[in-house]
């Protein structure tokens, strides 16, 4: 035997009212016990400081799940298991079904309730990123009435929550309004069962016309609590899904949430993980927007050496074209996108010099390493130094001998759109940087021309 | 100490049982020290390892989660109730068979959990047992003998069950 039984007391009114009378009667004195799954190992350690323990087990009036029109309210005291099977909870609210699922074990699920688990307040705890994502209500009740409160303004810190001592958890309330609703849940931990998570997102959005229309993104193992990642749900709402809105969102995410080192995982770990599940929700929706592309679809499938042959003008260091390949099945543009940042992310110099080199310089046509397909789009990139003046063209060439010089490498900027003028302008003004920053910027021109010819590759 | 707490009333294994303990005493306390069934094992008393595994009204619960108070009135299965009289469980000829048991601590936890899959789910697929036994630990076997040990009695449930059929025509 383990704790000490004698030194607890527990009582099992067996109704709804006899526990909220107890609760009402001497505030504070009553510890409520549900299921069980968290007391019960305090009390086998012999930490368990409540004295008074009062029974929620087996109370009907707390284990219901009633479809009330446009809303569904579920009984605090429904365990996970009876998530689990709940027809209308598996077809309007599937990710609860799924966390429902991901709880301990079977064992774990036919005991651990949904009051206990959100009472209880772990910022780990299953179910909380989800009923954010499905913006839920939770119903408090006591002998005064009962009171309604957003659940994302339930916890108010680590284990501490608004109930008052003589209140219950009642019920949490979700309404039906998600079915056009893109919905996306991911718990990493270490495996399937029993792992606590390292970091779990459950994220929400309505994509209408290629913006986002409404999101949620509902966080757990990043903050003493619960939350809902408000700062990256502003960054997109309203946006349409790009590399770009995608990054700030993901710095947004990154910015917000205040991970801790734990024996699970540290905090660095659970920023960089949280980014990259705010990135795979936001690109999914993206993908759910495109009809899959043909070439895209072709390309997945190719043998590697012609795969990479068919990538590489997009950008021409070879590096990153292995990083593309490895990258793959790539299911749609914006994944594409998004993979072709990050596979340029990890370029280093002599990357961005390799991709340098494919370009002729401004003003001029071909270079010994370009390919057919190179030469082809920058003859449209530079389609404007065609028609520019013999004057501006051999200021560009002076400029650039300069530039080159001074930098070592050619002078890179994105020319689809610009005039030789603007160019030259632009060469003009980076001629002034120092060699770091102005590798940055080339680096950067350089991913922009990328994206560009992604796109066009995609298009052919 | 027994006396002198009020009598909480219990059906294991389809024996009535009236028993004054601590409310708050674990249900895996009550099977082991005050029924004598040692059966359910203990192993990390805290809902993770599921050797304490018993079903609960046909619900599958780690023991030593549950104040006893919580299984007032209730219908209890343990590992003792899976013979019926001297002959054995077919899950647990397949355990024996198939070498899913090896230093026995994990076994009843296993038995049990098994046995509420196979109450619920008679022809489960590997990924299927998988779920079911993600509960349930074992540090001997690795794992795979356990499941091949369920898939074989699955197996031998249906072979009963058609030689049944055969029978009743």
């Amino acid at each position: 035997m383990r704790g000490n039984p004698e030194g607890h007391e527990l009582v099992g009114p067996g109704t709804l009212g006899g526990v909220l009378t107890l609760l009402a009667n001497e505030p504070g004195r009553w510890t409520p016990i549900a299921g069980g799954t968290e007391l019960m190992v305090a009390h086998a350690a012999g930490r368990l400081d409540a004295r008074n323990l009062v029974s929620l087990w087996g109370i009907p009036d707390l284990r219901f799940i009633r479809v009330l029109g446009d809303s569904i309210a579920i009984g605090a005291g429904c365990t996970f298991r009876d998530l689990r099977m709940d027809a209308s909870i598996s077809a309007d609210f599937p990710l609860l079904a799924q966390a429902a699922g991901w709880i301990g074990s079977i064992a774990n699920q036919s005991r651990a309730t949904l009051g206990g688990n959100l009472v209880n307040g772990s910022p780990a705890a299953d179910s909380s990123p989800v009923l954010l994502a499905y913006d839920a209500e939770v119903e408090i009740i006591s002998t005064r009435g009962t009171r309604r409160v957003p659940y994302a303004e339930f916890h108010i810190g680590y284990k501490c929550n608004v109930l008052a001592a003589d209140e219950l958890l009642y019920a949490v309330h979700l309404p039906r309004r998600f079915a056009k609703h893109k919905q996306y849940l991911r718990k990493v931990g270490t495996r399937r069962a029993m792992a606590i998570a390292k970091v779990a997102l459950a994220g929400r959005a309505l994509i209408e016309q290629g913006l986002v229309r409404e999101i949620r993104l509902g966080a757990a193992s990043v903050a003493a609590y619960p939350t809902r990642l408000y700062r990256a749900e502003d960054s997109i709402c309203g946006r349409r899904i790009t590399p770009e809105s995608i990054r700030a969102a993901r710095a947004a995410a990154m910015a917000e949430i205040v991970p801790i080192d734990d024996i699970r995982s540290t905090a660095e770990y659970r920023r960089v993980v949280m980014a990259n599940l705010v990135q795979e929700f936001l690109s999914g929706l993206a993908d759910a927007g495109n009809a899959s592309n043909p070439v895209l679809a072709q390309w997945n499938t190719a043998e590697s050496e012609a795969a990479k042959d068919a990538i590489l003008p997009c950008c021409g260091a070879r590096r990153w074209a292995d990083a593309m390949i490895a990258a793959r099945p790539i299911a749609g543009e914006q994944e594409l996108h998004v993979a072709a940042d990050r596979a340029w992310d990890a370029m280093e110099e002599a990357d961005w010099m390799e991709a340098f080199a494919c370009h002729p310089r401004i003003g001029e046509r071909g270079t010994s390493n370009s390919t057919a397909q190179t030469a082809a789009w920058s003859n449209q990139e530079q389609a404007s130094t065609a028609a520019a003046a013999e004057k501006v063209l051999a200021q560009l060439a002076e400029e650039n001998a300069r530039y080159e010089n001074l930098f070592g490498f050619t002078y890179i900027v994105s020319a689809t759109g610009k005039s030789a003028e603007e160019m030259l302008a632009i060469l003009h003004r980076r001629l002034a940087n120092d060699r770091a920053s102005e590798l940055r910027e080339a680096a950067d021109q350089q991913r922009t021309i990328m994206h560009i010819r992604l796109r066009k590759w995609l298009a052919q | 100490m027994s006396t002198g707490w009020p009598a909480i009333e219990l059906r294991v294994n389809g024996t009535h049982h009236s028993i004054c303990v601590p409310p708050m005493k674990r249900l895996l306390d009550v099977l082991r020290e005050d029924l004598g069934l040692t059966g359910t094992k203990e192993g990390c008393g805290e809902g993770e390892c599921g050797s304490c595994s018993v079903r609960v009204d046909g619900e599958l619960v780690n023991s030593c989660m549950v104040p006893v108070l919580q299984a007032q009135g209730a219908s209890i299965e343990t590992v003792e109730g899976l013979a019926v009289k001297g002959e054995l469980h077919p899950l647990q000829k397949a355990f024996l068979e198939c070498g899913g048991a090896q230093c026995g601590i994990c076994t009843p936890g296993m038995l049990m959990a098994a046995s509420h899959l196979l109450a619920q789910n008679p022809h489960p697929s590997l990924a299927e047992i998988r779920e079911a036994l993600g509960g349930n630990l074992c540090r001997c076997t690795g794992f795979i003998r356990i499941f091949d040990s369920v898939l074989a009695a699955a197996a031998a449930n249906l072979n009963a069950r058609q030689q049944q059929d055969t029978h009743a025509r």
